[in-house]
């Protein structure tokens, strides 16, 4: 059923904007023209974004949070296997798909942890990595606030996930 | 933003001069070679998304999207400017389907464009905390991973994230409701 989701909807834009005599040639290159600007306007961000990530991952400074974040974290409700999962989703994509990965091979797809690693990967977002794309052109630059929100939220939603993948 | 990068940076750099003062260039530079790896991919992924966005504003498609998604975004943002709630509706439909080649272009054209506008540090707080607490239904990625690595029933976290999902976004909402203030203006202030 999804899979027709994405070129039924393609098909329906390409019929109407002929219908509705727009130059589609001319008006699809236009869109993608301003692909590169914006690469190059989020590239910067981007490589702050990572850089800090390695650096963070390499020092050791994330395990050692992850060491000590271990105990409140059990006392949400969240086990100690899905702990770094938590604390890594908000950086990396790549880097929370790795231990997600890792947790399917390590104790199965349909084991306990690994569900509620997937709702947990599934129901939050890459905080910083949003932050840092969204605001590129932005000339705000007071994040703190929205960062937190977003960052306790998510929070929730991992206790919330470790919970319920228990009754379900 | 500076806050926290600095804090990071200072902290994991002094511990590698300690543990591993070679690592820290290499650390950094691998760090760039991975963000210009997803550019790279992000630059193509934009092209093909912004090209069929410049057909749906074009034929005036995206209209639509703005106004099936009209009483969300009054009860969410308040009055909106007409280009960035054409935007927002755009960016919240991609990132409900689990598109996520599109939702970050429309993401960055919606903040642009309320940044024109006076008092929308609302808006723009609301949006963002939104983009970031995941709007998605079906977690399709995670499925198809948990499926072709050998689950029985890939399809039984749907309920689960759905509910996780609600429950983060709500959260979200209620805090930038509580924390940020909403501006009394009304809609014809940003015409």
């Amino acid at each position: 059923m999804s899979k027709y989701f994405i070129p039924v909807l393609f098909l329906i834009i390409f019929i109407v904007s002929v219908i509705k005599k727009v130059k589609p040639y001319d008006a699809f290159t236009l869109g993608a023209k301003s692909a590169i600007p914006f690469a190059v306007s989020i590239f910067p961000y981007l490589v702050s974004i990572f850089v800090l990530t390695e650096l963070f991952e390499i020092s050791g400074i994330s395990s050692l949070l992850t060491k000590a974040l271990t105990p409140f974290f059990n006392l949400m409700g969240i086990p100690t296997e899905l702990t770094k999962l938590v604390l890594i989703k908000p950086f990396s994509g790549s880097g929370s798909l790795a231990i997600l990965t890792e947790i399917f091979t390590k104790y199965g797809t349909d084991s306990y942890l690994a569900r509620s690693a997937c709702v947990i990967y599934g129901s939050s977002e890459t905080v910083f990595y949003i932050a840092a794309v969204y605001f590129a052109n932005a000339k705000t630059k007071k994040l703190l606030t929205p960062i937190l929100i977003s960052l306790f939220a998510s929070f929730c939603s991992c206790v919330f996930a470790c919970f319920i993948c228990r009754l379900m | 933003m500076n806050v926290i990068f600095g804090l990071v940076l200072i902290l994991s750099t002094a511990v590698m001069v300690f543990i591993n003062p070679d690592g820290v260039l290499s650390a950094m530079l691998l760090g760039g070679e991975k963000a210009l790896d997803l550019t790279m991919k992000m630059v193509v992924i934009y092209a093909v998304w912004l090209g069929v966005f410049a057909l749906l504003e074009q034929s005036k498609l995206s209209n639509f999207f703005a106004k099936a998604l009209k009483p969300v975004n009054k009860f969410l943002f308040g009055p909106l400017p007409e280009k960035a709630s054409d935007f927002i509706s755009l960016n919240i439909s991609a990132n409900m389907l689990g598109m996520s080649g599109a939702t970050t272009p429309m993401g960055i054209k919606a903040i642009e464009e309320l940044e024109k506008h006076p008092n929308t540090e609302y808006a723009i707080t609301m949006f963002f905390v939104i983009n970031a607490t995941s709007i998605q239904i079906i977690p399709s990625s995670v499925m198809a991973l948990r499926s072709s690595m050998g689950s029985l029933s890939p399809a039984d976290i749907i309920i689960p994230t759905i509910l996780a999902t609600l429950i983060s976004s709500i959260v979200g909402i209620i805090l930038v409701k509580v924390f940020v203030k909403k501006p009394k203006s009304k809609l014809n202030r940003y015409v």
